[in-house]
């Protein structure tokens, strides 16, 4: 029961960072970085709710992966959690980044330096993501339910 | 068989979190879609593309799939260009900033109708003299071509009554000597403004535009021996009289200077040579509404932003709605500030300038729509600016040299930059910023008290023009600004 708790609360609280991704008002994403021409370009295309989107899916496929793919004795140790996290916060960003550079190429626009330091925060979102994704999911891998910590 | 079984529920509870984050990344992008056709007129409007082309490539896409965009259809299966245009709308109203695109002319939208009084007095004659540059008959030329093909156009002649031209407009447009032509028609000796503006005005019906063409020399019968003074005065309230009369009616004048060579015609009737340039006048009347369509109307651009015009007026001109988008990035801004989207303008979290400490920020808005001359709307005098920490205001024209990719979605449509700077003192601050309803100084520089020879400023000056039009202004002032613009500062 506890576990699916768990479940529950990663699911509601990634819908929740999905909804702030969609916001005008107070959106998730124009906390950390902001730049007026930039983020409102972002807001016109519908770019948030993709980025969103993609951060989730990475986060949540990495996690996916580490416990029920990978899921072995041999690398349940909290380095190797750390080596999935690496790899799903560079992912995330890049493919971000080749998303917002595609569309601003399609549109005529140029941002490199403002989406570069953009995806700075998909980093920082990815690696959080990551943590709830694991958290949510962990209870049931067969031999990695132990990492990163145990409970 | 019991090892079997423990793997068997391993795997299942792997599918099952598998399909669990799939349905939940499903569910997200789905919440996210908008469709093909919002992204295409989001993408249209954020390149700035507001072109016919594209507006053609939005009712594809919505006639090449019924099925998904039947709602923009008429039941004949054409498409809906006033749900198209709402719907756009809506997608720009919803953008940063807020976006507007006047699709209506792509819509086939009834065409106005244009009727043209010519006016034929002894001193407009040499106004279409075979030899000079023929500017006025170009302008009235262009005036009907600006009309979209298929217009009704109606050509009469003016001086001591309006009678109709007894040719077809095609063969008007060729012809090379308009008052050759139109010899014999009425009595040239006087021209009575005030019969024939109630006539006009009476004759106008919904959808009409209707142009006097004229030098707005006031020349009433029997004026031996009356003073300019009260020739004056009379011009002066027979045009409050008339105009006042209709409610509702606009009115644009436009000058111009064009060649003349010939008999000129002084109020003392002692006529002489004259062969230089002279001012002459496209008088435009139209309901309000009408008057709004001609400046917002693409289809009709040319007609109140004609070629060769050096002065315009528009009277009865409300308060308008003037479209502004704050500028983020911006040579001239100063200063930190991020834009609150929803009503009305405001900056939030202003900060100065971290060596001057001023705060300058830009704006970009569309005056065109005003139908003003730039004299009048780049003079930073003309407007009133109110705020507490004293905010000064620099108007500039936009050029298609200040477009770069980036701004592009925020200069296109748009005509001028209003530059405010001040110190950032106050915690709040309300910046109110309104162009004054006057007017405009040109009016009193091209009025001259008498036009008994042609030295001086004879070339570019009209007999009493400032009384005839101030009684005109007198009778349809309009607002008492022609727009107001307030930004509210948040630090």
């Amino acid at each position: 029961m506890k576990h699916l708790v768990y479940l529950i609360i990663g699911i509601a609280v990634t819908v929740l960072f999905f909804i702030l991704s969609c916001t005008d008002g107070f959106n998730i994403w124009e906390q950390l970085f902001f730049n007026q021409g930039y983020n409102d370009k972002m807001y016109n295309l519908d770019m948030y709710p993709v980025i969103a989107a993609i951060t989730i899916a990475v986060a949540w496929g990495g996690a996916a992966i580490y416990y029920y793919a990978i899921n072995s004795v041999k690398f349940d140790r909290w380095y190797h959690w750390l080596a999935v996290m690496g790899v799903v916060v560079v992912l995330a960003p890049v493919i971000c980044y080749i998303y917002n550079d595609t569309v601003f190429a399609n549109n005529g626009l140029t941002y490199i330096g403002e989406s570069i330091q953009f995806e700075m925060q998909t980093v920082l979102f990815a690696a959080l993501l990551y943590v709830i994704a694991s958290y949510s999911m962990r209870w049931w891998s067969s031999n990695c339910r132990h990492t990163p910590l145990p409970q | 068989m019991k090892e079997t079984n423990r793997l068997k529920m391993i795997n299942m509870k792997r599918l099952t979190a598998w399909l669990l984050a799939c349905v939940l990344l499903a569910g997200l992008f789905s919440c996210g879609g908008h469709g093909k056709l919002d992204k295409a007129v989001r993408s249209v409007l954020v390149s700035g593309d507001t072109t016919r082309a594209a507006y053609d490539s939005l009712c594809s896409l919505v006639t090449e799939n019924p099925g998904k965009y039947g709602d923009f259809l008429t039941p004949e299966g054409k498409i809906d260009h006033k749900k198209m245009a709402d719907f756009i709308e809506q997608i720009g109203a919803n953008l940063r900033p807020p976006m507007h695109w006047d699709t209506r002319s792509y819509g086939g939208v009834e065409n106005l109708s244009l009727t043209v009084y010519f006016e034929r007095s002894g001193s407009m004659v040499p106004y279409d003299s075979r030899g000079d540059g023929g500017q006025l008959k170009k302008s009235v030329n262009d005036l009907i071509n600006h009309f979209p093909a298929g217009s009704k156009v109606d050509i009469n002649i003016v001086n001591d009554g309006i009678y109709p031209y007894q040719h077809t407009v095609d063969e008007f447009l060729k012809d090379r000597d308009i008052y050759a032509s139109t010899a014999g028609t009425g009595d040239a000796s006087y021209t009575d403004f005030q019969l024939i503006f109630n006539k006009i005005l009476e004759a106008q019906r919904p959808g009409n535009v209707s142009v006097l063409v004229s030098d707005l020399i006031y020349s009433p019968k029997d004026t031996h021996g009356v003073s300019l003074d009260k020739i004056f005065n009379e011009e002066n309230s027979l045009a409050t009289r008339v105009f006042a009369r209709y409610k509702g009616k606009s009115v644009v004048v436009q000058q111009f200077l064009g060649d003349y060579s010939g008999k000129y015609y002084p109020y003392n009737n002692v006529p002489f040579e004259y062969h230089g340039k002279r001012p002459y006048y496209l008088v435009i009347i139209a309901d309000n509404e009408v008057m709004d369509q001609l400046a917002q109307d693409k289809r009709y651009s040319g007609v109140l932003d004609a070629p060769g015009v050096r002065n315009s007026y528009r009277f009865n001109q409300g308060t308008s709605e003037v479209e502004c988008r704050v500028l983020p990035e911006w040579k001239d801004n100063a200063g930190r500030f991020r834009v609150k989207h929803g009503d009305g303008i405001v900056l939030s979290k202003c900060a100065g300038d971290r060596e001057t400490g001023k705060l300058c920020f830009s704006l970009a808005a569309n005056l065109g729509t005003l139908l003003k001359d730039d004299a009048l709307l780049t003079d930073a005098a003309n407007y009133d600016v109110q705020s507490v920490d004293g905010y000064t205001l620099v108007v500039t024209p936009i050029d298609k040299s200040m477009f770069t990719a980036n701004n592009k979605e925020y200069l296109e449509g748009m005509t001028h930059i209003l530059t405010l700077t001040g110190d950032l003192k106050s915690p709040r601050d309300e910046v109110r910023i309104s162009l004054r309803n006057e007017l405009p100084a040109w009016v009193k520089q091209s009025s001259s008290e008498s036009d008994t020879s042609a030295g001086g400023s004879f070339s570019t000056t009209t007999l009493g023009l400032e009384h005839l039009l101030g009684g005109m202004f007198d009778a349809m002032k309009g607002g008492s600004s022609f727009f107001d613009v307030t930004i509210n500062l948040q630090r």
